[in-house]
């Protein structure tokens, strides 16, 4: 794979991660991080949705009218989200329900607009579909790690499955929204110490 | 081409916006029955976990088609009734074609306005019947309802189940969440002689021998509160089919002092009374 | 009283940062001081307080199960509807607001557009459609609380990073991660507000 692709597929992984650094996409990565299997249903939606968009706005780039730019990206990034909602719907019901207005929020995804409006609109298919599906991975990635915590400390279970002893009383605390925020805001801490580049003056 | 001139961009944007619409409209059609299927399903279980065939854990596991048999397997009869509790109508059970009366946010506001619909699902299990009957009400960030599954003759509660959209886990979604919550319903009874406040979810505890009245859920106020008033307005909307059917069993003093049986006086009651109109 | 209580509730117990997230990234993004917030705040009450009662109405006599013709169940198509409506109505503010005051106008900039990709004026419109209003009126109630709710939070947490700006904040806190943490604790604050019933 030469370096290009590599570096698209590997940036948003850490150094140009659409939560933590470019600061998109917080509002679903929030409040579906309850539990670990609403987390990765949310990240698989969110890495399918700006990977296919990224890809057909990136084939149609050259003949898109500029006036109606937003409007078309719109189009095809609400159409996504439609049929990820309706496959759901019809497959995987029970979390569909957990998820209930998160997943039409994808749209309003600054991750999926961001990419398409950064990265799509001036390359070629094959780079954008990886550049979306690698923002999507990023984003994934953040969405794993605070449900992990969250699920964990907050119901001792793991996907369900009883991970803490009985004899763990639950947190109730982690498990309200407000501390999804901060679990989020532990972790940038954390990366910004690791990368000092990335420390604000 | 020049792609900014006027009458390209309002084809282009008619044609995307076409295209779009019509592969979700395919799409749509395509993926409909199974998810009808799974919202069929979503509602049988929760009414087979009320009447004690299985829990809702296990019948997660299994797929619709095994659902809807189970359902057609036990299922009796199933039936509307009117706010009077005489039947108008009956719901097909055959397992090609079950009907349901499930669109309780619908019926809520019926029972408000006079005129509801109200089903009944009569289920046997080991040769006795079971009723089931929904309920629904507003929790504290958005609907709660269930299924409340009573014995033979209406007068005691043998099962329920509850669920929600939106309550807070830990707190309000425990009505779903806890075994123990739905267990306390088993053996309990609606109040005949309170018909606007026929069941009672306490904060602090129950009185021991209040047979019409549960534990709330610590932290779960709200929740609570929301389910005991749901619970209220459908036993009143139902109360006259359940006094029918507990009319058997009615010609207990108790039942009948108050006036709350909504029998003719018999003179089978020994202390005075006044009948309740209408 | 319904109304008042339903505009309370709106503002607090319902607020769309503090309880559903939604809004955060221009949220984070513009919270650096309170003149820019203020006047998105403005905007974002402007533009729920629009959309969301013609997004009601949509799903009530288009979009809903057997609204438009017996038997015809739309709701599939309301992401898109809703979307549309929201972008052509912040087209159309954009415009006005350029023509009746352009200071407004340059002092907003980007952000003005990116309201339209707001997801609490989406997120709005879909609780909208999960909470079943009986009537426009309550809709346009739900939007205006809404919206004081998103200014409430917005301005207040501008207030607290302008002050904060004259604090040690840790290096790798500062900015983002500091920001998050004092949200979370603003959060956790306005729980208190969740067993009001009025």
């Amino acid at each position: 794979m030469n370096e290009d692709l590599k570096k698209t597929l590997l940036n948003p992984i850490f150094k140009g991660n659409p939560i933590t650094v470019l600061v998109l996409g917080i509002c679903s990565s929030l409040a579906v991080t309850v539990q670990l299997k609403g987390a990765l249903v949310m990240a698989l939606s969110v890495i399918i949705v700006t990977g296919l968009s990224s890809l057909v706005v990136s084939l149609l780039r050259n003949s898109i009218p500029n006036r109606v730019r937003i409007i078309v990206q719109l189009v095809v990034v609400a159409m996504m989200v439609i049929l990820v909602d309706q496959v759901l719907r019809a497959y995987a019901y029970s979390i569909d329900k957990q998820l209930s207005v998160y997943i039409g929020l994808i749209i309003t995804n600054c991750i999926v607009m961001g990419r398409i409006e950064a990265f799509a609109l001036g390359n070629k298919p094959i780079p954008s579909l990886l550049d979306g599906l690698a923002n999507g991975a990023g984003y994934g990635m953040i969405l794993v790690i605070v449900a992990f915590f969250r699920e964990l400390l907050g119901s001792g279970t793991l996907l369900g499955f009883r991970v803490l002893p009985e004899s763990y009383v639950p947190n109730n605390l982690v498990i309200l929204p407000p501390m999804a925020l901060i679990i989020l805001g532990c972790i940038v801490w954390v990366q910004r110490s690791i990368q000092k580049d990335l420390q604000e003056k | 081409m020049n792609t900014n001139n006027n009458v390209y961009t309002i084809v282009y944007t008619t044609i995307v916006v076409v295209v779009a619409a019509a592969i979700l409209a395919i799409a749509a059609m395509a993926l409909k029955p199974k998810q009808d299927a799974n919202i069929k399903a979503e509602t049988i279980s929760q009414m087979l976990t009320a009447a004690g065939f299985s829990d809702k854990d296990a019948l997660a596991k299994l797929g619709n088609d095994q659902i809807l048999a189970m359902y057609s397997g036990n299922i009796k009869t199933a039936f509307l009734i009117d706010k009077d509790g005489n039947k108008t109508g009956e719901l097909e059970t055959d397992v090609n074609d079950i009907e349901l009366q499930d669109n309780l946010k619908v019926e809520n506001k019926n029972i408000a306005a006079g005129n509801p619909s109200l089903p009944v699902y009569v289920f046997e299990k080991d040769g006795a019947e079971i009723n089931v009957i929904p309920i629904y009400g507003a929790g504290l960030w958005g609907p709660i309802w269930g299924y409340i599954a009573f014995d033979a003759n209406c007068s005691k509660i043998v099962g329920a189940y509850f669920d929600h959209e939106s309550e807070t886990p830990g707190l309000g979604a425990k009505i779903k969440d806890e075994a123990w919550f739905r267990e306390e319903f088993v053996g309990k009874e609606v109040n005949f002689a309170k018909p606007d406040d026929s069941f009672d979810i306490i904060k602090g505890g129950a009185p021991k021998d209040d047979k019409s009245a549960v534990d709330a859920i610590t932290g779960a106020t709200m929740t609570c509160n929301g389910l005991d008033a749901a619970l209220d307005t459908w036993f009143k909307a139902y109360m006259p089919f359940l006094q029918k059917k507990a009319g058997a069993a009615a010609a207990d003093d108790d039942a009948c002092c108050g006036g709350a049986c909504g029998k003719e006086c018999d003179g089978q009651c020994e202390h005075e009374h006044n009948h309740q109109e209408g | 009283m319904e109304y008042i209580s339903l505009f309370v509730k709106s503002i607090f117990v319902d607020n769309m940062i503090f309880a559903y997230f939604l809004g955060m990234c221009s949220y984070l993004a513009v919270s650096k001081n309170v003149k820019t917030a203020a006047g998105l705040g403005v905007a974002v009450i402007f533009v729920l307080l629009v959309t969301l009662p013609i997004n009601y109405l949509l799903n009530k006599y288009v979009l809903a199960p057997d609204a438009l013709f017996k038997g015809v169940d739309l709701s599939f198509l309301s992401f898109i509807i809703f979307i549309a409506v929201i972008a052509a109505i912040v087209q159309i503010v954009e415009m006005v607001v350029e023509k009746f005051s352009p200071s407004l106008y340059s002092a907003l900039g980007i952000f003005l557009p990116l309201i339209a990709v707001n997801c609490a004026i989406l997120g709005g419109s879909l609780f909208m459609q999960q909470k079943d209003f009986a009537n426009v009126g309550e809709s346009a109630v739900y939007a205006l609380g809404s919206g004081i709710g998103w200014f409430l939070a917005i301005v207040s947490l501008a207030a607290i990073r302008e002050k904060m700006a004259y604090s040690k904040v840790p290096a790798a806190l500062k900015g983002l991660g500091i920001t998050f943490i004092t949200v979370g604790l603003m959060a956790i604050a306005m729980m208190t507000f969740m067993g009001i019933s009025i």
